[in-house]
């Protein structure tokens, strides 16, 4: 991969990966509302904003990264992207790893290496 | 209720697919790749790159509805097999050569996934517990 690849690369990973950490933190706020209310409350603070506005660039920088590599590889290298945010989860929200979660990130990371070593 | 899983599973997965290819063909078209409102013009002004937000639209409704019967597991690893579809569609499309690296990392990362979907449907059941732990734990 050219410098230029890892770089979109990493950007993708960081902006999906905070993308999904505020809409977690937008949904998760422990009040008690109704369905309206829910999203009103949302929609008053900035974390559902944040997770947009992650999502409107990530469109743009996930096209740029394709067009940088071949498409299998790309979708290949993006699967990072569930790694990243099961350990985001950890450190943010206190998630547990259980066994078999650490058993998908291990295989996942050796497989996103074995594509990345390949490109 | 099992064509009903077949069929959302199938939508789930050719919108995720058409998604990407239409990705692609939108990142292409935009070259040469320069960092400035030039190139997201030419993003924006390409067909390409409403395809793939009717595939990310179309994959949405999909998962969502699945997700209404569907236990997590299965859905969440089949929301993930994309990735094959695509490597395949993309030997036709794009002649991308399918090389050991491809193949054996997609394999290992296909692999990944259904751990991770294991996982969710394993967790299914112990749920309940998580949440009489967290309130006992936390009686407000």
């Amino acid at each position: 991969m050219t410098a230029l690849a890892v770089t979109l690369w990493l950007l993708n990973m960081s902006m999906d990966t905070f993308g999904h950490l505020a809409f977690k933190a937008a949904a998760a706020h422990g009040l008690d509302l109704d369905a309206l209310s829910h999203w009103k409350h949302m929609a008053r603070r900035p974390w559902l904003w944040a997770g947009v506005l992650c999502y409107l660039g990530e469109f743009f920088v996930w096209a740029a990264f394709l067009s940088q590599v071949p498409l299998a590889a790309g979708v290949m290298l993006g699967s990072i992207n569930i790694v990243v945010l099961m350990i985001a989860g950890r450190l943010m929200f206190k998630e547990r790893l259980t066994p078999w979660r650490v058993a998908g990130i291990v295989l996942i990371t050796a497989g996103v290496m074995l594509v990345g070593l390949g490109v | 209720m099992k064509r009903f899983y077949l069929i959302g599973f199938l939508c789930l997965m050719a919108s995720d697919t058409l998604a990407q290819i239409c990705f692609k063909l939108a990142g292409a078209a935009a070259e040469p790749l320069e960092f400035g409102l030039n190139w997201v013009l030419r993003i924006v002004a390409s067909p390409w790159s409403y395809g793939a937000l009717f595939g990310y639209l179309c994959s949405f409704v999909s998962w969502m509805t699945l997700l209404r019967y569907a236990p997590i597991g299965p859905a969440f690893a089949a929301s993930h097999l994309e990735l094959v579809s695509v490597t395949i569609l993309s030997v036709w499309l794009f002649h991308e050569p399918l090389t050991l690296f491809k193949v054996a990392g997609g394999l290992l990362i296909v692999l990944g996934v259904l751990c991770l979907a294991k996982d969710e449907s394993a967790g299914a059941a112990g749920k309940e517990h998580d949440r009489d732990g967290a309130r006992s734990a936390n009686p407000a």
